[in-house]
């Protein structure tokens, strides 16, 4: 991965793909160059979804370490070569986006491709670990915290992941403990990139393409008020429950979703956004000035107001469940939180996860901030004083008149936590690696002789819910072709998302014009000398007169 | 349109020398010489005006069916895509192994979907049948594009995204204060570029830049404040073309031999006079019944030669666009759509690519 200055020349491909050759025999058949089970050696079986099935390997030439293989199915289960509809958009997706963002330690890297009869290989770096497992983890007996440095560590991580995607203009769109990796030594990685797209300008009316996006646990607020024109803010809600979610252990805004009905119109998830205001408050338009115009805003009024913040977040001297209310008001977003700081007080009091201060709160309210236009950004976050500040200050310091660590008697000190090992410093906790079954190793199929594979059923690994890599079962669209309306699965274990995907998209569009004619360049045609000359001249006396100043262009 | 073009692959793995390009396409040929020579085939970018011609009608008629027609900005970009995995495609694989329908086809069902306008196979397959319908004619043709599209992928080596000039082009508009007209025309330069080996030679950037310096350079017209007068843009187009030729190549003479090692005063030096020297100086009759002012479209020139002196622009790259764009220009005059049809379908029918 080399970035000179120089042009790259296509001598090295980091990957090696094996084409395909039309054989003698017709223009039909192509033949694999190489086999996958020629490279891999299969170690087991990790998890399926409705794209495909995962697949823990070691490398058969000579490559070092461990490997998922995530194999994408040609068909619907069951379903002849004949129906066969092409790529899913969702796989190329992956296939091209994992192809360029392969530069990041937080972004689960892609080893190689190899197409190979009518499936695809995708080869990643094997991760130990996922968000959903290591949660798991911590609600088995005794039920205990995730320590708080691993926690610190985690988000950040998570969070230089998604500044990366963000920069590079790609949405992850379907953030959630499952997707999120983590390596054995302690790194996090950001995998399933089946929902990603690209965002960049314009930023033009994405829910065209697919109508629902992100399971709806981790579904932002303005997503679920129907917004149209969404942003990154988007991942950075799902980071913020994915935070909360690592606190307590359990999903923060855990709804229950309300299917599409026959008409393939999205239904407005009512449950879903009721829990979140039930910790955040109702939304008003003083905290979200466009929250008017979001398409669902008429619904708001179907719902409860939480139970305990309405008046107190409006009344300042009322009881406040903890601590003391301060007079001095603290910046505006204070009185809306609703509940959200009381969540977190019952969340951490008692445990060593108080140690994460006042500052944990902070960033959590401003990761679930209702506007999406004041939502913090990853950027934003990863220089938040939960993140900078050497240590933390108390939670209860935080409504304090005299707010200062050291009046409450109760200072809280440093989180030792790695930028770079989220498990660095823990002691005594072990966590069971991804488990791996050895009844179906059978990841290629033979030319010819149909996939057997697929149908089995592996109960190891689909009953626990935990194990799975790389977006498991739920909510994986299967826009086969971009035909209308496909739904895809239902996951299994935790969370569970339906999408409706890949209809007539409308992505990007670019300005309104239409293929030129040639008709247009018919003043061009007689001005070939002297524009090329002209040109030139003028390139050259550009180049003389700064030679040396930089390149100040954008790069679309 | 992804991610970030200085990582790119497109930047890493799929920008090559002209020697390079070259020498692709030679190998490619030398592996089979008998194949290349029993069926001749007319020069590349003739093949590449082929493509590109065949490519919006096919589509065009594709998307209206599904009532995307409109959304020229989304087609374009597919367009322009396809377009581009065609080229990648033929540098690593003899286009006389292929049947250039279904490549072609496939390119742009895949472009269309990544380029988020997904359309079914389906609806690709029949639109295909009634367009070549000696090339598409069994009903297997879901199957062959979707066998197509394994080759097209793996020969690609997965890099699926294509970063476009359009991009740069509008996001540029407002900083260069481009007029909508200076937008189509360099717009439709970024359309015809894709006809030469550009996309694999320059960033897109530096073909976008290009198209602008075009656009502006053309779209010289002394007669510029008369706007939307019956007189129309082609003529007048045409007029101060001519007139620019003779005026532009006496300075670009003189200023090229600037560019040469020696400084000719009051041309190269200035800092924000880098196109002076490609500008005609006002003529008495382009100048108008007005006040004598400055041509306002030549305060725009000089602007962009301004902000290209301020940019560590490639300028050699643009001078080579520039190049190769004329000479396209040039050889489109000899393009010949139905001998070229008939070299392809020759070799197509004779090794049975259509079956």
């Amino acid at each position: 991965m080399m970035y000179g200055t120089n042009r790259a020349r296509n001598q090295k491909a980091e990957t090696s793909y094996r084409g395909y050759q039309r054989s003698n025999a017709g223009p039909l058949n192509y033949q694999t160059k190489v086999r996958i089970t020629d490279r891999y050696k299969v170690i087991g079986f990790i998890s399926s979804g409705t794209y495909g099935r995962v697949y823990k390997a070691t490398g058969r030439q000579g490559q070092t370490g461990e490997f998922a293989i995530k194999k994408f199915k040609p068909d619907k289960e069951g379903e002849a070569v004949v129906n066969y509809t092409g790529i899913s958009q969702s796989a190329v997706r992956e296939m091209a986006l994992c192809s360029e963002l392969r530069n990041h330690a937080n972004v689960i890297r892609l080893i190689e491709i190899i197409l190979e009869d009518k499936c695809i290989f995708m080869v990643f770096e094997y991760a130990e670990h996922d968000l959903l497992q290591i949660i798991h983890h911590h609600t088995q007996t005794p039920r205990h915290p995730i320590a708080p440095g691993t926690i610190k560590s985690i988000m950040y991580q998570l969070l230089q992941g998604v500044q990366y995607l963000h920069t590079n203009w790609v949405l992850h769109r379907d953030l959630k403990p499952a997707n999120i990796m983590v390596t054995s030594s302690g790194e996090v990685k950001i995998g399933d990139l089946g929902l990603a797209r690209v965002f960049k300008q314009p930023i033009h009316n994405l829910y065209m393409g697919d109508k629902v996006v992100v399971t709806i646990w981790y579904r932002a607020p303005e997503l679920l008020l129907g917004s149209k024109h969404y942003t990154t803010a988007i991942d950075l809600w799902a980071v913020g429950c994915i935070f909360a979610e690592l606190l307590s252990l359990r999903p923060i805004f855990k709804g229950e979703e309300a299917k599409m009905d026959s008409k393939k119109t999205v239904p407005f998830q009512k449950h879903q956004m009721q829990k979140i205001v039930d910790v955040m408050g109702l939304p008003t338009r003083e905290r979200w000035p466009l929250l008017a115009s979001m398409p669902e805003y008429s619904q708001l009024s179907t719902l409860q107001p939480p139970l305990l913040s309405t008046n107190t977040s409006h009344s300042h001297g009322g009881h406040h469940p903890y601590g003391h209310r301060s007079q001095q008001q603290p910046p505006a977003s204070q009185n809306t939180h609703g509940n959200l700081q009381k969540w977190y007080h019952q969340t951490t009091v008692s445990t060593p996860l108080t140690s994460l201060g006042a500052e944990g709160y902070k960033l959590l309210a401003s990761l679930l901030e209702y506007d999406p236009e004041k939502r913090l950004t990853a950027a934003d976050a990863l220089v938040h004083p939960f993140f900078t500040s050497p240590t933390s200050t108390p939670l209860a310091s935080l409504n304090s008149n005299t707010a200062n660590s050291t009046s409450q008697g109760t200072g809280a000190a440093a989180v030792n936590w790695s930028p770079t090992n989220c498990f660095e410093g823990l002691k005594n906790e072990t966590y069971p690696c991804r488990r791996v079954s050895q009844d179906d190793n059978d990841i290629g199929f033979g030319t010819g002789t149909g996939n057997q594979s697929g149908s089995r059923v592996n109960t190891a690994a689909a009953g626990t819910g935990t194990g799975l890599v790389m977006g498991q079962a739920q909510s994986q669209v299967q826009a086969m072709g971009g035909s209308l309306g496909n739904i895809g699965g239902h996951g299994h274990g935790h969370g569970h998302g339906q999408m409706g995907g890949g209809g007539m998209g409308q992505g990007m569009g670019g300005l309104g014009q239409g293929h030129g004619g040639m008709a247009q360049m018919a003043g061009m045609k007689r001005m070939h000398d002297a524009a090329a000359a002209a040109a030139a001249a003028a390139a050259v006396a550009a180049q003389q007169s700064h030679p040396n100043k930089r390149m100040k262009g954008s790069q679309g | 349109m992804a991610a970030n073009y200085w990582e790119s692959t497109q930047r890493k793995h799929w920008l090559f020398t002209k020697d390079e390009l070259a020498a692709m396409r030679a190998k490619l040929e030398s592996d089979d010489p008998g194949l290349v020579s029993s069926f001749p085939l007319p020069q590349l970018r003739h093949l590449n005006i082929y493509f590109n011609q065949q490519s919006p009608t096919y589509l065009g008629f594709t998307l209206e069916i599904n009532r995307l027609g409109k959304r020229m900005g989304l087609r374009q970009q597919a367009l322009a895509t396809a377009q581009v995995y065609i080229k990648r495609f033929y540098t690593r694989v003899e286009i006389r192994r292929t049947n250039p329908h279904h490549v072609l086809v496939t390119a742009l069902y895949l472009a269309c979907k990544m380029e988020e306008c997904p359309q079914h196979i389906r609806l690709m397959a029949n639109e295909a049948r009634g367009f070549w319908p000696t090339d598409f004619q069994s009903q297997t043709e879901v199957a062959r594009i979707g066998e197509c599209e394994f080759y097209l992928i793996s020969e690609m080596s997965s890099h699926l995204i294509v970063h476009s000039p359009y991009r740069t082009l509008t996001s540029l508009q407002g900083e260069l204060g481009l007029a909508q007209e200076d937008v189509n025309l360099a717009w439709s330069v970024i359309n015809d570029h894709y006809m030469t080996d550009l996309p694999l030679l320059h960033p897109p950037h530096v073909i976008a830049l290009t198209a602008i310096l075009l656009a502006l350079v053309l779209r010289q017209d002394p007669s510029g404040r008369l706007p939307g007068t019956a007189a129309s843009a082609s003529g007048l187009v045409a007029a101060s073309a001519a007139l620019a030729q003779a005026q532009a190549q006496a300075q670009a003479r003189a200023a090229m031999m600037a560019g040469g090692g020696q400084t000719v005063p009051g041309l190269a030096p200035q800092s924000s006079s880098g196109l002076q020297a490609m500008l005609p100086p006002q003529s008495p009759a382009g100048e108008g019944p007005a006040d004598g002012n400055k041509n306002p479209r030549m305060a725009k020139v000089h602007r962009f030669a301004a902000w290209l002196s301020d940019s560590n622009i490639d300028i050699e790259a643009m001078v080579d666009c520039t190049q190769e764009l004329i000479s396209f220009y040039e050889c489109h005059e000899q393009y010949n759509d139905k001998n070229t049809r008939e070299q392809i379908n020759r070799f197509v029918k004779a090794r049975g690519l259509d079956k």
